[in-house]
């Protein structure tokens, strides 16, 4: 009698003991997928974060608003353009029970996050942060980038090199560490390609004049001026540059030099600069064409390719997390880390599963003025250049 | 040569931007915050301007009278009533200045990017000194000269500027001979907004126009006041100038070491001239 006695306790506390385990499993499918949405809806790249999330916005109402059966809910949050706010209000909304973050805008922010996805073990999915360090071999397991590196596009602006046949270049570089790297990587990479690098001026970030390197490129004998700022200060030079008519006699040309909308700001000066170009409305594909109609009919704008880019990423991470059938992350990292998206807005991307890097085609294109219905300066794609040329093998 | 001509226009465009903010301490002895979120104010009324009428000089004209409009009735309203209180309270609301005007741009007209093209009749570069020198600069230094001059005979020659100086040095005494002292720092707070959008407006055509612009140039404001002594005009005009031509120099022949110029010339200022290199005594609100 003991003896089973003993058994039968022995039984019951076994199952005691699984009871709250198999608790956990079912507490473990949510009521739905939260997803913790950090981008910067003011300071230095405010106007980034409405496209993105209008990007991310038409993505889930693409899918009737759920994944795995369950409504899809975003929890945006503005971090100002600085890390500090992006870590603090991410961690209040995985606190709430977000599954995973999208953002940010800049790439101090995006690093910020990154950390906090690797210590909480929550996914984070970077669909316009640049910086190389972001994705990384043996770097963080749970991000994810589905947008361009600065590598990649500083790769670009020497295959235009080559192709437009440029023998001396200029550059102006902003100085803060990952532009001096890019730069350091373009000087090298085009003196083996033979072409001579006859000048490069470092311009504080935030700079507001640019008139003393603009006459010295102008006395210069370079025939292409490599232009590594972007944003305010890519407008500024450019409206500089123009008014001495730089861009009459010299190609300039930048890795995140121009779009629609930083074309918008330069103005005219602004015709005829060549610039990498992360996604455009005008590449001709069937899911680009149905997602461009349907932005507009939604926003009546065009999408930028902030827009773009946040919609192609959360579009392909969503179908993952869908083709797994489970709620488990872990399973949703390993299945993102090996996947391909033979159908996003740019054509073929593959996951690299070394570094979470998507290695895609390269957009490269220039200022033209537009015809209506088309933004008055509207960037022309004018080449595209294959991943083998962009991104190093990575195993 | 050329470096000179361009360390002119950057020394007057710094001058157009920090004027105001030295003329208002000068004056009142209110640090004014908000300097920059005026002259960015300054820029998108410009902007408004020209997208309406097409023309750069109505708006050149018209928006500084604007935003000087404002400033009056900022003046009046939130100021006044704390001119014989702690600093800390006039700092706060000009602080709040900030977060009322960007909020207020941000609603008008959005998070875009605006643009101010170049006049057209400054849009061709002029060949100066073996360099194209844009067109532009060159009214930038004959424009900033001419309003350093009318602000100089403004406030030390004319009568308006007598009394100006008189109330900023004892308004209870300007009180008692019958200068209404309240209209004295309403129209000085009002010319001090002006300048500011002024300085947006002269500055519109070479930067983009956004939210944050006020702020990238409030620290150049402050390293001018600092360095040519807190409230003198001479003394802006002359650290405009310092700044100017050490920026035009440093970006000639070393470009990273720029922001480092600066601040080694705002330190050794403060170190060798704490009140700055122009300053002068018994200036209170």
């Amino acid at each position: 009698m003991h003896r089973r006695a003993f058994l039968l306790s022995s039984a019951g506390a076994a199952l005691s003991a699984l009871a709250p385990a198999t608790g956990v499993l079912a507490a473990d499918e949510p009521a739905d997928f939260h997803i913790a949405g950090i981008l910067a809806f003011s300071g230095a790249y405010g106007i980034i974060g409405k496209d993105m999330r209008q990007g991310v916005e038409l993505a889930i109402a693409d899918r009737g608003g759920k994944v795995l059966g369950k409504p899809i809910r975003v929890s945006w949050e503005d971090d100002e353009t600085k890390p500090q706010p992006a870590v603090q209000k991410a961690t209040r909304l995985l606190a709430g029970g977000a599954q995973m973050m999208f953002g940010a805008v800049g790439s101090a922010s995006t690093l910020a996050l990154q950390g906090l996805a690797d210590q909480r073990k929550i996914p984070l999915l970077v669909t316009i942060s640049a910086d190389d360090k972001i994705t990384r071999p043996n770097g963080s397991r749970y991000t994810f980038r589905t947008s361009n590196t600065l590598g990649m596009e500083i790769r670009m602006c020497l295959e235009f090199a080559k192709v437009k046949g440029l023998k001396k270049i200029y550059g102006v570089t902003a100085d803060y560490q990952a532009t001096r790297d890019g730069w350091e990587l373009f000087a090298s990479e085009a003196k083996k390609a033979g072409i001579e690098i006859v000048g490069n001026d470092y311009a504080p970030l935030g700079n507001r004049d640019y008139s003393v390197i603009v006459d010295k490129m102008a006395k210069s004998d370079a025939d292409g001026i490599a232009v590594m700022v972007t944003g305010n200060d890519a407008v500024t030079f450019l409206k500089q540059s123009g008014q001495v008519g730089l861009n009459k006699t010299k190609t300039q040309f930048g890795p995140v030099l121009q779009d629609e909308t930083l074309a918008a700001a330069v103005g005219p000066a602004a015709v005829g600069v060549y610039s990498g170009v992360r996604y455009h409305f005008t590449v001709d594909n069937p899911a680009n064409k149905k997602f461009v109609e349907a932005y507009r009919a939604k926003y009546n704008e065009w999408p930028s390719s902030f827009a773009g880019e946040a919609y192609d990423g959360i579009s392909w991470w969503l179908d993952i997390v869908e083709s797994t059938k489970s709620w488990d992350r872990e399973a949703w990292v390993d299945a993102f880390a090996k996947s391909t998206r033979e159908n996003s807005l740019e054509g073929k991307k593959v996951m690299r599963a070394c570094d979470h890097q998507a290695a895609q085609v390269g957009l490269w294109g220039v200022v033209t003025e537009g015809q209506a219905p088309l933004p008055p300066l509207t960037m022309k794609i004018t080449d595209v250049f294959d991943a083998s040329k962009l991104f190093d093998v990575c195993s | 040569m050329s470096t000179i001509v361009i360390g002119l226009s950057l020394s007057f465009l710094l001058f157009l931007l920090a004027a105001g903010l030295t003329l208002i301490f000068g004056m009142l002895g209110v640090i004014n915050f908000a300097h920059g979120a005026l002259y960015m104010l300054g820029a998108y009324v410009c902007y408004q301007i020209v997208h309406w009428t097409g023309s750069f000089w109505i708006g050149l004209a018209f928006a500084p009278l604007v935003v000087a409009a404002l400033g009056a009735a900022m003046e009046v309203i939130t100021l006044r009533p704390v001119y014989n209180r702690d600093h800390i309270y006039q700092l706060l609301l000009t602080f709040g200045f900030i977060l009322v005007i960007e909020e207020s741009v941000r609603l008008i007209w959005g998070l875009d990017y605006k643009q101010v093209p170049t006049p057209a009749l400054f849009s061709q570069p002029i060949a100066l000194f073996g360099s194209q020198i844009p067109s532009y600069r060159l009214f930038i230094i004959g424009f900033g000269a001419l309003v350093s001059v009318l602000l100089f005979l403004l406030l030390d020659r004319s009568r308006l500027g007598m009394v100006i100086r008189a109330a900023s040095s004892d308004s209870e005494m300007a009180q008692t001979l019958g200068v209404d002292v309240s209209k004295v720092r309403t129209a000085v707070f009002a010319l001090g907004s002006g300048l500011a959008a002024l300085g947006g407006v002269v500055a519109a055509p070479l930067v983009p126009i956004e939210l944050g612009m006020g702020f990238s140039v409030i620290i150049d404001c402050f390293v001018v006041v600092i360095i040519g002594g807190l409230g003198n005009i001479k003394g802006a005009i002359f650290a405009a100038l310092l700044l100017g031509m050490a920026r035009a120099a440093g970006f000639t022949y070393a470009p990273e070491w720029v922001e480092l110029i600066t601040f080694v010339l705002l330190i050794a200022t403060l170190m060798t001239r704490p009140a700055g290199l122009f300053s002068r005594k018994g200036r209170a609100a």
